[in-house]
């Protein structure tokens, strides 16, 4: 790996940011309430603020503050935050009237819509799809399984972070500027939201098995409940249980009440043999 | 099966993987069931019924993720311990996930007090910062995580080693109907991941492709690859469209300028 300049004025190498890069995967390490990734965010631009600061105290401390404030993102688009902000030290640094507080205004603003997409692509697209290949592999008892998924999975993580940090360097706030002004970052955003929506309907469909053993006979005629229920629609329990649980969710009732709730309602149908698991 | 003290440990080991994932692995995945069941299947010398287990349970957590409301549930060692339990007593993957449940709720809990806690140490980062002492700084950062998996580590060591004959004796025990009862959670669970996942993902008016990707699985069984390769397609379609890309009588007088738009 060459070790080209990357800023000669700061003499920052591509070496730094291969720091930056690795130090980037260990942003959730000191994760805590009140600062959340913002250690860890310090700890992944260390070197680069270290030298674009080796002449002023400072000024290092004040940007060490600026970086340790609180920071939460889903964490493979947040190396392109990084990218951002390194080139806003150098700015900071060079002109006496740069504004710094806007440096955490930029990391902030972009917390919500960059977790967004990375959320939609990283859980809702990509670690989905990745699974999928996997099981299927698994149910063989292939033991590739488990490096596949994980090849799947992390092949675009790891490109997000590399280029995202290059791209958020060299030209992060420009992009951001086009692409907030000319709204394709929700255009962008409700894209990928197209794509996990679907995946995840699917999976509904294929990857959920609640049937109803329950069966009767009336007058002689047998009556086997799943019969009816696959003519009205083919996964109909599926798809109601999903609906319901998510109808929970968004009314805010606890996660654990739902969970307790799943089971104790989940167990009581199940040994009165209402419900059941499917083959 | 009887686990030895070397099992016990590694699996011990495999938790703190697990955990590890999500703070100094930078969420590789180490933590799903499909690598955590491997791995212990390797543990306790049956690689197949490790990735069976594995792969049922990452069914069953396919739509768990570890954000949000979700991160009450933490599924890398639940799964684990579940799995590593089913391969000890015999059972299938419905013990896997009953007894990971709990297992994963408990972890949770224990992982929220540390990260609570771990908001104390930031004041002494400040402090630090003021007397530039990075090496220090950076040993908190490193040590939080490592804080955790230890306790992580520890707790299912004294699970799987201690109480092991314990966990043996309930799971064996249980009778026909309790085990249809615990089958039909395992059955409805998986509803919740999902639930979970559209929590994140779900707006208004995605609707629509919700109900297609349902539909169209409900109807003619194509799989995870095929719809989202479908859905890719409906998406770059809008996409297309909404940035009139598509030259057409009406989008025509825009074309121009959106052309010099085009990033």
């Amino acid at each position: 790996m060459s070790n080209q300049i990357i800023s000669a004025e700061n003499n920052i190498t591509r070496k730094d940011f291969w720091k930056t890069f690795w130090r980037s995967f260990t942003l959730l390490n000191s994760f805590n309430f009140e600062r959340m990734e913002g250690l860890g965010y310090l700890y992944a631009i260390m070197p680069e603020l270290k030298k674009i600061y080796k002449d002023d105290e400072e000024k290092l401390k004040a940007a060490y503050h600026r970086h340790l404030e609180a920071f939460n993102m889903t964490i493979a688009p947040a190396p392109f935050v990084m990218g951002i902000s390194i080139a806003m030290e150098e700015q900071a640094k060079d002109d006496p009237d740069f504004d710094t507080s806007s440096i955490n205004a930029v990391k902030v603003s972009l917390m919500g819509p960059l977790s967004g997409i990375g959320d939609t692509f990283f859980w809702g697209i990509f670690r989905v799809i990745a699974c999928s290949i996997g099981v299927s592999f698994a149910k063989q008892g292939n033991v590739l399984a488990p490096f596949i998924m994980l090849f799947l999975f992390n092949t675009p993580a790891f490109l997000t972070r590399w280029y995202g940090l290059n791209l958020g360097y060299r030209s992060g706030s420009k992009i951001l500027d086009e692409f907030q002004k000319s709204g394709k970052m929700q255009l962008f955003t409700y894209c990928a939201g197209i794509v996990g929506v679907m995946a995840v309907g699917c999976m509904v469909a294929s990857q959920i098995n609640i049937v109803s053993p329950l069966a009767f006979s009336i007058a002689g005629q047998k009556i086997i409940i799943q019969d009816y229920l696959d003519q009205i629609m083919p996964k109909l329990l599926p798809l109601l249980v999903t609906v319901g649980v998510y109808a929970a969710i968004k009314k805010h009732i606890n996660v654990t009440k739902i969970i307790a709730s799943i089971v104790v309602i989940g167990f009581i149908l199940g040994v009165f043999g209402i419900v059941g698991m499917g083959a | 099966m009887h686990v030895t003290l070397m099992q016990a440990i590694l699996i011990a080991g495999v938790v703190a993987l697990s955990n590890l994932d999500g703070n100094f692995f930078g969420e590789m995945k180490f933590r799903e069931p499909l690598v955590t069941g491997f791995l212990v299947g390797l543990i306790l010398g049956d690689v197949r019924q490790g990735l069976i287990i594995g792969a049922e349970l990452q069914v069953i957590w396919m739509g768990a993720v570890g954000i949000g409301p979700a991160a009450q549930l933490d599924i890398g060692a639940g799964s684990t311990i579940g799995t590593a339990v089913a391969l000890l007593t015999g059972k299938g993957a419905a013990v896997a996930i009953t007894l990971g449940l709990p297992v994963a709720v408990i972890m949770q809990f224990l992982n929220t007090l540390l990260m609570t806690s771990y908001s104390v140490l930031m004041h002494h980062v400040d402090k630090l910062v003021d007397e530039l002492k990075e090496k220090q700084m950076i040993f908190i950062h490193i040590i939080c995580g490592m804080i955790t998996a230890s306790v992580y580590a520890v707790l299912t060591f004294i699970v799987i080693y201690y109480g092991n004959d314990a966990i043996n004796a309930i799971v064996t025990g249980l009778p026909a109907w309790a085990n249809n009862g615990l089958s039909a959670v395992a059955a409805i669970l998986p509803a919740l991941g999902f639930a979970l996942l559209l929590n994140i993902l779900m707006e208004p008016k995605l609707i629509p492709f919700f109900i297609a990707g349902y539909g169209i699985t409900a109807y003619t069984h194509f799989n995870t690859v095929a719809v989202t390769i479908l859905a890719v397609a409906v998406a770059w379609v809008i996409y297309l469209i909404r940035t009139n890309s598509i030259p057409g009588p009406a989008a025509a007088a825009d074309s121009q300028k959106e052309d010099d738009e085009e990033l």
